[in-house]
């Protein structure tokens, strides 16, 4: 009994070690056929996709299809927003499925790259969530479908392509290589029922440390957050016209941001540990500020106030505040992947995830900042944006976009996180 | 028996092997600056150059070994005894067994979420000390993680690798005390005389292996440094995985040299391991002996 | 065990239960947190509680079962063969002499001393040419290969200290050798396929990035769900799906020591 047992599962494992060996006898032909969950149907009619194509040719190419979207999956409010909102909207009205892969955007790379070399014409990624110095990389890298989004015709309908940031991601030329997704801007956190005080620039942030020597502190970069934080201070003391042409060189870097150099030298000597040392992760320094650790934390997302304060993990006094002169603020897109296995239903999902309907539910669930053009809605439409309840602790809309200041071009980004390792830690 | 039945034997190790050979030079090319699908077709040393140069290079190395070193030689002692604990007191299965697996399943991202919440300035055993009145400030604690002594580091290794050795010890020295010490015992040896002349050398094999594994592992993983580490220097993963992370693909390369560099301190530090273990000729090997 | 052993065994007892103190004391914190929603300075308990992160956790849209469950699945299938392939291995490094013996000796410690990126970036490349990559058994092939080292070495210390007489004397009394190896030796291997498999079972549960770029997203374990969560800090959804992965984990430890155990038995006693 177990004998037999034992040697048929014998057999079944060195029968398949055998393939796998075969198989990697000939490891120069280009795979054929990738498994992946859409239909065999939609395969073929993916073959006949033409961008160019009448809109409704697309929608018509889409149904029955699935449509992949890979993005970080660590937020468990957009996870649910696509899966619970997105992905009934995308299936009532085109016959589209939404499957969303977790993913971070550093693996999503490795792995368009490591298929780009594998010659893999079709792959398993279609939308990609993603922006700045990771769009720059795979658009010179040759990884992204496009140019696209100027065939979506809510493209026309509601975003204002005129507007920077529908025009350029941190610097760079989007080139309609992909479409707005949200709007993000860095804001500052603190506690009214700890602190008083909401520093208004810089030399006001310095006092601020002062007075609550140890309790203050930021990420250490390259972390996204603790990144977005010094450049704002950057900007806040040098001004940020200079960097839009600056030239991608450490020295002419160097040379602009040497006051806020100095500054950040100075403001090391009241931090959380006198800036020997800095927490890796924002999460961590949004942690010690729940715990009381630090009297102040900073968000990319500028409505997490809100979020914090109705799932309990923030005090009800804690609030949001900027700089007079502004802070960085960015917008995230979607792209779509050279070999994604269904162009045409990404189209048309990107085109719904860009409609005011969808948008509005975005800002809604998420509070995200919405990409749609206020101008350009119906009156309906704009009557419910208006009506969002922003929730406690944040700043209205127009507040944020008037202190609104653009990033850094993609290349300078990197530039700054090796400067600051090297001239602002622990001296 | 047979001669063909060893090559039977090995066939599927062969395979995976022959994969995983094929995986690493396919990766190693890499750091030589070959990367085609980027347009970058060129053999080079420059990448390894580049980073040999760079000063902070030196410290991360200082930094990995430090942690890797120290860890893995404590965790080896305190695995030893806590095997030895394991199998003189009978608690070779069951519960307590089920305790020390915990530790072993539990990841290391967990494993730095344990150690904030317990050893950070505002963790569990600071806010104990405060309400005990020993410390008046969270700043009063002493400093273990995020800074150059790596203590933080040290700990949260200690405490997955003390049960890992223990675990990894524990069938073999088990089946030794039962079948050797046990019987030199009834010959009238002592206890403590049977564990160190004759289980213990006997076990050496399994917890000199377990301790290359920990020592390997330790030198080229990057959660735990990465969480719980100082800013600078950082260990040489870490630095490692940031270069990975960095998002121009054309400078794939510098992460591939950088772990080019881990490997080599680990084939290094292998190529030691087996050096010491064969001067130390047959004495120990239980392999030889039969 | 007699008095006289426990007496004597008594710093050996003290050493075990600071170990298992030590290993469980963090756990609680697990626990705690999972109920969390605030903890702030200098409380030694939480301040409020909410059942947030096991509502997210459990949500429709996370699809935590299936995923728990098809992760599992892919573990033990893992530690399946990895205890095979690793007896094998094992059985003919201590008893014959072969050639390349001492490649494999090295083969088998090899994944160990190699960082997972650049072993990861490499196999992606050759599993999209061999059509591996995207699929579940292209992960499992790679979980497989991190997960030998420990087999193979726990099988080959038991493999040697066991020794093959007796079975030799079952072969020589004529059994088959297939036949003399499963009625004799491995119901004394049993405590280290058990081992093995244990270890196998972690290495593949837990990792992540292997996972993650040779499944492409595709493939779906507990860690690929839990890990972003972690990484973020959100310590109440972190912790609840840690405390879901030690103890699925636990459980599964539970059924195999059973299964193993009963099956070492049952050849035992067919063999009386």
């Amino acid at each position: 009994m177990n004998f037999k047992r034992l040697s048929s599962i014998l057999a079944i494992i060195i029968a398949l070690l055998l393939i796998v060996g075969c198989s990697s006898q000939t490891p120069e032909t280009p795979a054929t056929e990738v498994p992946n969950e859409t239909p065999s149907e939609a395969n073929a009619e993916s073959q006949e996709f033409d961008p160019n194509a009448d809109f409704d040719t697309l929608v018509e190419q889409a149904k029955g299809s699935t449509v992949t979207f890979y993005g970080w999956g660590g937020d468990e409010d957009r996870n649910r927003w696509l899966n619970e909102t997105v992905a009934p909207i995308l299936k009532e009205k085109y016959d589209i499925s939404l499957d969303v892969v977790g993913m971070n955007i550093d693996e999503i790379l490795a792995k368009l790259s490591g298929e780009k070399q594998a010659g893999l014409e079709e792959g398993s990624i279609d939308i990609i969530w993603i922006n700045g110095e990771n769009f720059y990389s795979t658009k010179e890298n040759d990884l992204l479908f496009g140019p696209f989004t100027d065939k979506l015709p809510n493209t026309k309908k509601y975003i204002d392509v005129n507007d920077k940031e529908v025009l350029y991601d941190f610097g760079y030329p989007i080139e309609n290589y992909e479409a707005p997704y949200g709007k993000a801007q860095m804001v500052f956190i603190n506690d009214s029922g700890v602190t008083d005080e909401t520093p208004k620039n810089t030399d006001e942030l310095l006092e601020y440390a002062k007075k609550y020597e140890g309790k203050v502190t930021y990420p250490a970069l390259p972390d996204f957050t603790g990144s977005a934080f010094v450049r704002t201070l950057i900007y806040d003391i040098v001004g940020y016209e200079q960097f839009m042409d600056m030239q991608p060189d450490k020295a002419v870097v160097k040379e602009a941001i040497e006051p806020a150099l100095e500054y950040l030298r100075e403001l090391n000597k009241y931090l959380w540990n006198q800036g020997k040392t800095f927490p890796a992760t924002s999460g961590e320094v949004d942690n010690m500020f729940q715990d009381g650790e630090l009297v102040m934390t900073m968000s990319y997302e500028p409505y997490s106030v809100a979020k914090g304060i109705e799932k309990g993990i923030y005090n009800n006094s804690v609030r949001t505040f900027l700089f007079d002169k502004g802070t960085v603020g960015n917008t995230n897109y979607m792209a779509i992947a050279k070999n994604a296995p269904n162009k045409a239903g990404s189209m048309v999902a990107i085109n719904e995830i860009i409609s005011a309907e969808v948008q509005a539910s975005q800002f809604e669930e998420l509070r995200t900042l919405p990409v749609v053009s206020y101008d350009k809605l119906s009156s309906e439409e704009k009557a419910r944006f208006d009506r969002v309840d922003l929730g406690q602790g944040v700043l209205p809309q127009d507040e944020l976009l008037s202190k609104r200041l653009p990033e850094m071009p993609a290349n300078l980004v990197p530039i700054i996180e090796e400067i600051w390792a090297e001239e602002v830690v622990g001296k | 028996m047979n001669k063909k039945t060893p090559y039977i034997l090995i066939m599927p190790i062969v395979l995976l092997g022959v994969l995983f050979i094929y995986g690493l030079v396919n990766g190693i090319i890499q750091s030589f600056g070959y990367i085609p699908a980027l347009d970058l077709g060129n053999f080079t040393l420059d990448y390894y150059i580049e980073i040999l140069k760079d000063p902070t290079f030196i410290d991360s190395l200082k930094v990995s070994l430090k942690i890797s070193i120290i860890s893995s030689i404590l965790a080896m002692v305190l695995g030893t005894i806590l095997t030895t604990a394991l199998v003189y007191t009978g608690h070779t299965e069951g519960k307590t067994l089920q305790i020390i697996k915990l530790a072993i399943l539990i990841p290391h991202t967990i494993v730095a979420l344990f150690s904030i919440s317990l050893l950070s300035q505002n963790g569990l055993i600071a806010r104990l000390f405060y309400n005990l009145g020993f410390i008046s400030a969270q700043g009063d604690f002493p400093l273990l993680l995020y800074t150059e002594n790596s203590l933080g580091i040290i700990l949260g290794y200690l405490w997955k690798e003390v049960p890992f050795v223990a675990y990894f010890s524990l069938a073999l020295m088990n089946s030794i005390n039962k079948t050797l010490g046990e019987a030199s015992e009834n010959l009238g040896a002592s206890r403590l005389k049977s564990f160190f002349y004759i289980t213990l050398p006997l076990s050496m094999p399994a917890i000199s292996k377990a301790f290359l594994i920990i020592l390997t592992f330790s030198f080229g993983a990057y959660d735990l440094p990465f969480l719980l580490g100082a800013t600078m220097p950082k260990a040489l993963p870490v630095q490692a995985h940031l270069e990975y992370m960095h998002p121009d693909l054309r400078y794939r390369p510098y992460a591939m040299a950088m772990n080019g560099l881990i490997l080599a301190v680990s084939w290094t530090m292998t190529g030691i391991y087996y050096l010491v273990k064969k001067k130390k000729g047959i004495k120990g090997d239980v392999h030889e002996r039969y | 065990m007699s008095m006289k052993d426990t007496n004597s065994n008594i710093p050996l007892k003290l050493f075990l239960y600071l170990i298992a103190f030590t290993i469980l004391a963090p756990l609680v914190i697990l626990v705690l947190w999972t109920f969390t929603s605030r903890w702030p300075w200098p409380n030694l308990f939480p301040t409020s509680f909410s059942l947030r992160a096991l509502e997210e956790v459990f949500a429709p849209y996370a699809n935590l079962l299936p995923t728990l469950v098809s992760s599992i699945l892919l573990s033990l299938t893992v530690a399946l063969l990895s205890a095979i392939v690793g007896t094998m291995t094992a059985r003919a490094l201590v008893f014959y002499d072969f050639f390349g013996k001492g490649l494999i000796k090295l083969l088998t410690m090899a994944p160990n001393i190699v960082p997972g990126t650049v072993f990861a970036m490499g196999i992606h490349v050759v599993f999209i040419r061999m059509s591996l990559a995207d699929t579940l058994v292209g992960v499992i092939i790679v979980h497989l290969i991190y997960t030998l080292p420990y087999s193979i070495n726990i099988m080959r210390d038991l493999t040697s200290s066991i020794g093959q007489q007796m079975e030799l004397q079952a072969y020589v009394l004529g059994a088959s050798p297939l036949k003399s190896f499963i009625y004799i030796t491995l119901p004394l291997l049993a405590p280290g396929v058990l081992a093995s498999m244990n270890m196998a079972y972690i290495t593949s549960f837990s990792q992540y990035f292997l996972t993650l770029l040779i499944g492409g997203g595709k493939i779906r374990t507990l860690s690929t769900l839990m890990v972003p969560f972690i990484a973020k800090g959100d310590r109440s959804i972190g912790s609840a799906y840690a405390l879901i992965f030690v103890l699925s984990t636990l459980t599964i430890f539970i059924v195999m020591d059973r299964v193993i155990k009963r099956l070492s038995f049952r050849n035992k006693e067919e063999n009386l």
